[in-house]
């Protein structure tokens, strides 16, 4: 019984190895050692901005020649320009580093309430539940989306119930952008330090009823920038990156100083 | 051919012994992967795929090898280990070379399965009689076989889906802090658990 284990045993060991030794030659797949290269520079988040099901898929559409050389939008110009090196081809351009902006200071000191929510904290659930307890409906609703959906730490609730992006850790990569339920996170150059940070598209009076910190829609800022880079849609000014140079005149014209954007500015407005 | 009886084993097998939820196998893989729905999906689809060939392969091991010869009763687990973790091997590399969109859909997950406790149970159950703890010892013919383990698979795939379903709306429920996480999650498979029990003795199975 002994010989009989033991002869089982190895001859079972014996067959599946040498099965597996054949196997492992006859379907080795041949991969181009540049896939591993470019996966290695790439983020490794997987956080699927670029289209593809995660950072391996991208490598291999990168070596294949399926997706751009900087199709990596989290990872900015610094991976576009590794992985350039790596193809052993040229960048065209040297893409903009964006970073989000939440577009909303409106914090629980600013912002009127209607009513108070106890439901599920998510600001989809809350929209979903009676449009959130907000009375401006373009507002930060402060249950953390965006948060939740940040792959890099970048986007947090400031004391004040409105969502804060880290410049510095954000990628850009639009999870953000996508989460949010309201759409007023925005991608925005990195460079440029002056936004608007609201989105209201009620008229001037609603606006201030509602929020003491709301576009009202007065066009104080069109008339003050030098540039023409700002216009007023939708009752709410919107500025032209293109043409902004970042002078910060329409920022001491705003009547509601709706218009900063100092990183440290914008954090205090919203805590 | 007793179709009634195929049924029975296959309910058996999906709901009134389910493999998670009733009998607790497979429980690191049940909190683990359960996380979210879609890598769920992917670890369901590997756990059928797997189950469903390992346990012909033991059936088939256990029939004309080790009860022949006398040394099943000792041997059985180390030998079944084997041709599992071997199979499991050897369809990797298969479907990665034939199959890439199945790889991409299943790959990472079938060497986290090689040894799945789920799939060696099962595989033992259909090849050994009277390895369940059943009041006889029954021998599965291999159609038998193959139904009691797609039953088995079937009833970790629902178990794990339900269960994954209920975690990603549990992430967002107000959940004291102190029960965030895994201790919710256990209380929420114990009640899953205690709903199953309702089925005991359905059939007289």
């Amino acid at each position: 019984m002994l010989i009989y284990a033991i002869a089982t045993m190895g001859l079972m060991g014996l067959i599946f190895g040498a099965l597996l030794a054949v196997a492992s030659k006859k379907f080795a797949v041949a991969s181009d050692e540049r896939v591993g290269k470019v996966r290695a520079v790439l983020p490794g988040v997987n956080c699927g901005a670029c289209g593809y099901a995660g950072c391996d898929a991208l490598a291999e559409a990168i070596v294949a020649g399926k997706a751009a050389l900087d199709a990596c939008k989290a990872g900015g110009p610094r991976v576009a320009e590794k992985v350039a090196d790596i193809m052993g081809a040229k960048l065209d351009k040297h893409p903009e580093r964006m970073v989000a902006l939440v577009k909303c200071v409106g914090n629980k000191d600013k912002t009127k309430y209607r009513g108070e929510y106890s439901g599920v904290p998510s600001c989809r659930a809350a929209v979903m539940a009676g449009n959130g307890p907000k009375d401006c409906l373009y507002g930060c609703l402060g249950f953390g989306d965006c948060v939740r959906a940040c792959p890099f730490d970048a986007i947090h609730i400031s004391p004040g119930g409105v969502a804060v992006v880290d410049a510095d850790k954000c990628t850009a990569c639009g999870k953000c952008v996508a989460a949010c339920p309201r759409g007023i996170i925005e991608l925005v150059p990195a460079s440029h330090k002056v936004h608007v940070l609201c989105m209201n598209q009620e008229k001037g009076v609603v606006t201030r009823k509602q929020c003491t910190v709301g576009c009202i829609a007065c066009q104080a800022c069109v008339r003050a920038c030098p540039k023409g880079a700002i216009s007023v849609q939708n009752n709410v000014a919107k500025i032209d990156y293109s043409k902004c140079d970042d002078c910060a005149l329409c920022a001491a014209k705003c009547p509601v100083k709706v218009i900063s954007g100092r990183k440290e500015s914008v954090e205090a407005a919203a805590s | 051919m007793d179709l009634n009886r195929y049924f029975l084993i296959f309910l058996a097998a999906f709901l009134i012994q389910n493999i998670l939820l009733i009998r607790f196998i497979a429980l690191c893989s049940f909190f683990g992967i359960s996380t979210s729905v879609e890598t769920s999906v992917g670890m369901s689809l590997a756990v059928i795929f797997v189950m469903m060939v390992s346990s012909t392969l033991t059936w088939a091991l256990w029939n004309f090898v080790l009860e022949p010869l006398g040394i099943g009763e000792f041997l059985y687990i180390p030998s079944f280990i084997l041709v599992i973790a071997a199979f499991v091997q050897l369809e990797e590399l298969f479907i990665k070379k034939t199959a890439p969109a199945l790889y991409k859909a299943m790959g990472i997950y079938l060497p986290l399965i090689t040894t799945n406790c789920a799939v060696l149970a099962a595989a033992t159950e259909v090849a050994k009689p009277g390895f369940i703890k059943l009041s006889v010892a029954y021998h599965y013919t291999l159609p038998e076989a193959w139904v009691y383990t797609f039953g088995v698979a079937l009833g970790y795939s629902a178990a794990l889906l339900v269960f994954a379903t209920l975690r990603e709306r549990i992430d967002i429920a107000p959940v004291p802090p102190a029960m965030k996480g895994y201790p919710i999650a256990f209380i929420t498979a114990s009640l899953m658990s205690l709903a199953l029990t309702g089925f005991a003795g359905l059939f007289g199975v």
